[in-house]
């Protein structure tokens, strides 16, 4: 089709095949000791790799388990007397609870909106023929070519402007916006592998627009609505350019502001406090993400490959 | 196919506001996709919406960059590119150039090199890809005030890990984040290091979809190692490089929360790279027409990368 995305073939095939199945193994010729030392020495940049990944999260993780002075006073990586004051501290306080409250509400929300409005968009870019569909080309670039440090200021005027500050709706509504373009362009991708002709054999079996959206499209789509919900949860969780300007007091705030304003709170730097608020933060999506690895490693890809 | 099929034809005109033929296939015989309204009713929202977050805002702002305010509660007057003047003129700018000259370029150079070098690593194993990509891919799934936390606990320079182990070498750990240069380079570790589940994947797939008759050619003549990486294998995979290098200068010119939450654009304006610098004049000096014509400056330099992006993308899709 004319209207495939121009700028990503290639980037498509290599999506592909990341997802995919593995390719042939290669195979080593050579003795037998060569071949130990040879699998030695591959497995080295694999442990780096790991190393390189996993380190930040385990410093984290050990510090979170310490007192404040201990952090200092006992630098090692195994804490002498694990404890959990910092987590119980976290849990306790305001600024966190609320904030995941918000954080969950504009996740939710965005998921949902996103959702909401992106698929028929994709479905009618896909499907139909109509004025204004090479609105999709610039729906693949847009995101590109205005990041959200671009529209931060304009924004904030706006919404000082709207009075829609400290609102959670007005975070759903700026991130779906921001979202929409990939959402949508990624359905498109999903729609057009989709068969017409098995719309059209249940057109002839008399289902009406609404019951192949129903009964066809969306359970075939569903992979690609897991990807986008994800897609977006996670954009929304994780934002904080944004949410920096359209937020200001006390409750209204996401989680990943209220880290930030953890820093400078208080005089003396609280360490295992920061590092158990890191750590609750990201815990949603450890939990969840062995199960939706593959559509956020799908979601990453499309993000980039445009 | 036969021989007499006609010259494939140029493409139609790419003018959007022309109606063009529409998806595959799309023509009276199909019975899908006929309607006249729904396409309109479906997807109006997101085109509105669209428009009225990403769209409107940039307009808006470049508007807004022509004004300004003499002090803060006077109205605001037009000015022309007086803004820009000042802002051309303020050795504030340039100094955060120079400094996103250094955190772009940096990082293009680390990230792109552990990319290679992790892609490389990942290519050998691939069959047993599934735990490894779930840890590729973790960074991502981090905000960035979070993966900052994590950073500044890790260099750190009293009780940092890093430190401790060169402790353990016998030699006395820098204070990372209080040094100017040093602290540039815990910045520029830590976006790459969110940054990197992306270009290893991008790079990986790229080295997935190599045609093998070409490593073999090339192992038939004698090149193996590092010479077949460096003259085979990499040249290969441009497209993807060139694609991670531009999206890697996207992320880093764009950036403001691993900068601001690490070390804030200190120690001594070390990090003020231009995105801090918006962020500061608009919201710590309050002079936002002012910041508007920063970030008017920034999305040109981000729009004319992208641009070039969307050549390189289409040359090599074109050639493949």
């Amino acid at each position: 089709m004319r209207e495939e995305p121009v700028l990503s073939r290639s980037t498509a095939r290599a999506a592909g095949a990341v997802i995919g199945g593995p390719p042939e193994r290669q195979r080593w010729v050579g003795s037998r000791a060569r071949k130990t030392l040879r699998n030695i020495l591959l497995a080295l940049p694999l442990i780096a790799l790991v190393v390189w990944t996993v380190t930040p999260f385990l410093v984290t993780l050990s510090v979170s388990f310490k007192e404040k002075a201990e952090v200092f006073a006992d630098p090692s990586l195994i804490p002498a007397s694990p404890n959990l004051d910092a987590y119980r501290e976290v849990l306790s306080s305001d600024s966190f609870t609320t904030s995941l409250v918000n954080s969950l509400i504009v996740g939710i929300g965005t998921t949902l909106l996103t959702i909401v409005i992106g698929v028929p968009a994709a479905y009618a870019f896909a499907r139909f023929n109509f004025r204004g569909r090479h609105l999709l080309l610039l729906f693949t670039l847009l995101p590109r070519l205005v990041p959200s440090l671009g529209i931060m200021i304009p924004i904030y005027r706006l919404a000082v402007i709207l009075g829609a500050l400290d609102n959670r709706l007005t975070l759903i509504v700026v991130y779906t916006g921001m979202l929409l373009p990939l959402a949508v362009w990624l359905m498109v991708g999903f729609f057009q592998q989709i068969p017409r002709e098995i719309e059209e054999a249940a057109t002839v079996d008399g289902a009406s627009l609404w019951g192949r959206l129903r009964y066809i499209v969306g359970p075939l789509a569903a992979p690609a609505m897991i990807t986008i919900g994800v897609l977006a949860f996670r954009e929304a969780w994780n934002e904080f350019t944004l949410v920096l300007v359209l937020t200001s007091t006390p409750g209204k705030r996401t989680l990943p502001y209220e880290l930030y304003l953890m820093q400078g709170i208080e005089g003396i730097a609280n360490f295992p406090g920061e590092a158990a608020f890191t750590l609750l933060t990201v815990l949603p999506f450890v939990l969840v993400y062995t199960r939706v690895e593959k559509y956020v490693v799908a979601g990453l890809i499309s993000g980039s490959g445009k | 196919m036969t021989a007499t099929t006609a010259p494939r034809q140029k493409s139609p005109s790419r003018r959007w506001w022309k109606r063009d033929p529409g998806p595959s296939g799309a023509g009276s015989q199909f019975l899908v996709g006929q309607s006249k309204v729904t396409p309109y009713l479906f997807s109006l929202p997101s085109i509105l919406l669209v428009a009225a977050i990403l769209g409107f805002p940039v307009i808006y702002g470049v508007w807004q960059s022509l004004y300004r305010r003499e002090t803060i509660g006077s109205p605001l007057e037009y000015v022309g590119w007086e803004n820009y003047a000042s802002m051309f003129s303020s050795d504030a700018f340039w100094h955060s150039l120079n400094r996103t000259a250094i955190f772009v370029i940096g990082s293009l150079i680390v990230g792109t090199g552990l990319g290679l070098f992790f892609a490389f690593a990942l290519f050998r194993v691939v069959t047993r890809l599934r735990f490894l990509r779930a840890v590729t891919v973790a960074p991502y799934i981090i905000s960035n005030v979070a993966a900052a936390v994590m950073f500044r606990i890790l260099f750190n320079s009293q009780f940092g890990t890093l430190n401790r182990v060169i402790e353990w070498f016998g030699l006395e750990g820098p204070s990372w984040l209080a040094d100017p240069n040093l602290a540039m380079v815990v910045v520029i570790f830590t976006q790459v290091w969110t940054d990197l589940p992306l270009t290893i994947l991008l790079l990986l797939g790229g080295l997935m979809t190599i045609d093998k008759a070409y490593l073999d050619a090339s192992l038939v003549d004698g090149a193996t190692g590092w010479t077949r990486a460096r003259f085979v294998t990499i040249p290969l995979l441009a497209p993807q490089i060139l694609i991670s290098t531009v999206w890697l200068s996207y992320s880093t010119l764009t950036g403001l929360g691993v900068v601001l939450a690490l070390t804030g654009g200190g120690p001594l304006k070390a990090t003020q790279t231009m995105a801090m610098e918006m962020y500061t004049v608009a919201f710590r000096s309050l002079e936002f027409n002012q910041a508007l014509a920063i970030a008017t400056f920034i999305l040109v330099l981000n729009s004319l990368l992208t641009l070039s992006y969307v050549g390189i993308g289409r040359r090599y899709d074109y050639e493949s």
